[in-house]
């Protein structure tokens, strides 16, 4: 049906309820309903990585997801990293490095760089570009987001 | 994104009853990245659309047959086709083809099924199966039939798929003997949408190309094979004469169409180029 339906998932850790309707996408969902803003609709068609946020642990990008497919799964978005306080190694070493200046892209780096370092704790230069090439920064920070990421992952293996 | 109905039925009989056969603006719905792209530009405009993801367990899995082919469940996202480990020993270009496939997060939610029944002539995978020979299962209301990608693709984001049928699974047949290589050629990054897609598939004896499937996308309408360009090379020895004149074949014969990745004319002197390279990377690794 057309009408609003409620689904129920996980959002940052908590278990939480919203209705929605069939046409909402993801990202207007988190935004307009959970007041979450780290997510942001930008190019609006997956390639620029603005809106990425993990579902059940995954990158995707939120303006191509339809929010009534979160039902039962677990959404997080950047906000849930430094939810203790204490801010994710990812964001430390995006700090340290530098490897921003507006800001705007920069949550969905570090959400990117957080699949990436589940997948592959010691990721080559190429392994990097590949997980980062969908992720579009406008300032050209580029080079440092790379360090940036090399340093997380040093950090994680403690090495 | 104007409104819509969503079904998410359980059941691949459900979700056929709920497939319309009169009316085209109701469809399945898989990953849906392409589909809400064509929903946000207001190009598509569904009364319903019938969601598969609660089929996903049935249309899951990539598996062995018997004879050494593989058969993919329509709704294994792009991803896990990449990682899959019986993916890489059967069919590898298939892992090679998805590293440059859009991005990871994409690749996390379309499915294989969504990436053929979408149509798109600009998707790297329709000429890369078209080259390994491969055919889909489609399931509908009197049961199934199977139809190989090269005759499932008609047009433009027109495929043969009933609007009462859903592809459920990809038969990719064994591959012994031959060799497969895809040239993505694009005009911006090497992950963009590209502007020719070259698949080459070649079976090799002591320098003599026995046999040869050559499908080409998006420089054309829809991703499909040239069967005079394949003809040209069978039973030939294989030089550097023959692969430069199989690429002006080739160019000759594909009816080429401009996008905004490039002209006519450009396409067309790509294809001339990477049709010989993509053949000698093919030849390269049957002889290895």
């Amino acid at each position: 049906m057309t009408a609003p339906r409620t689904i129920h998932f996980t959002l940052n850790g908590a278990a939480v309820a919203a209705t929605v309707m069939p046409h909402q996408s993801l990202v207007e969902l988190l935004r307009e309903r959970f007041d979450l803003f780290g997510a942001r609709e930008s190019c609006g068609q997956g390639l620029c990585g603005c809106c990425t946020v993990l579902v059940d642990g995954r990158a995707v990008s939120s303006c191509l997801y339809l929010a009534a497919f979160v039902d039962g799964a677990g959404v997080t978005t950047v906000e849930h990293l430094a939810a203790d306080g204490d801010l994710d190694p990812v964001q430390e070493a995006f700090i340290e490095t530098g490897a921003f200046q507006c800001g705007f892209c920069t949550p969905g780096f570090v959400l990117m760089t957080k699949q990436l370092l589940d997948e592959i704790p010691d990721p080559s230069d190429d392994d990097i570009r590949h997980y980062l090439s969908g992720n579009l920064c406008r300032c050209g920070a580029y080079p440092e987001i790379v360090a940036a990421v090399k340093l997380a992952a040093r950090r994680q293996r403690g090495a | 994104m104007t409104p819509f109905e969503l079904e998410e039925p359980v059941l691949l009989g459900a979700a056929l009853a709920l497939l319309d056969p009169e009316d085209s603006s109701v469809r399945a719905i898989a990953g849906g990245t392409a589909l809400m792209l064509m929903m946000k530009s207001g190009l598509y405009r569904p009364r319903r659309l019938v969601s598969l993801r609660k089929l996903a367990p049935a249309l899951d899995g990539v598996r062995s047959a018997p004879d050494g082919g593989i058969e993919i469940g329509a709704m294994v996202r792009l991803s896990d086709l990449r990682r899959s480990a019986v993916v890489r020993a059967a069919a590898p270009v298939i892992a090679e083809t998805l590293l440059t496939h859009s991005n990871v997060r994409v690749r996390n939610v379309a499915t294989i099924g969504g990436n053929l029944a979408q149509g798109d002539p600009h998707m790297d995978l329709p000429p890369v199966l078209i080259a390994l020979g491969a055919s889909v299962r489609l399931a509908g209301p009197g049961g199934e039939r199977i139809v190989r990608v090269e005759d499932l693709l008609t047009g433009y984001l027109e495929t043969v798929i009933a609007n009462n049928e859903l592809i459920t699974a990809v038969i990719v047949p064994p591959q012994t003997g031959w060799r497969t290589a895809y040239a993505k050629v694009t005009a911006r990054s090497a992950d963009d949408w590209p502007a020719l897609g070259l698949a080459v598939s070649v079976r090799v004896e002591a320098g003599i190309a026995r046999d040869a499937r050559i499908a080409i996308g998006a420089a054309t309408e829809t991703a499909m094979r040239l069967p005079g360009t394949e003809a040209l090379l069978a039973g030939r020895a294989i030089d550097d004469a023959l692969l430069q004149e199989a690429g002006r074949a080739a160019a000759a014969e594909a009816p080429v169409v401009a996008d905004h990745h490039g002209s006519a004319s450009y396409k067309r002197v790509l294809v001339a180029v990477h049709l010989g390279r993509a053949l000698r990377q093919t030849i390269a690794g049957a002889e290895r």
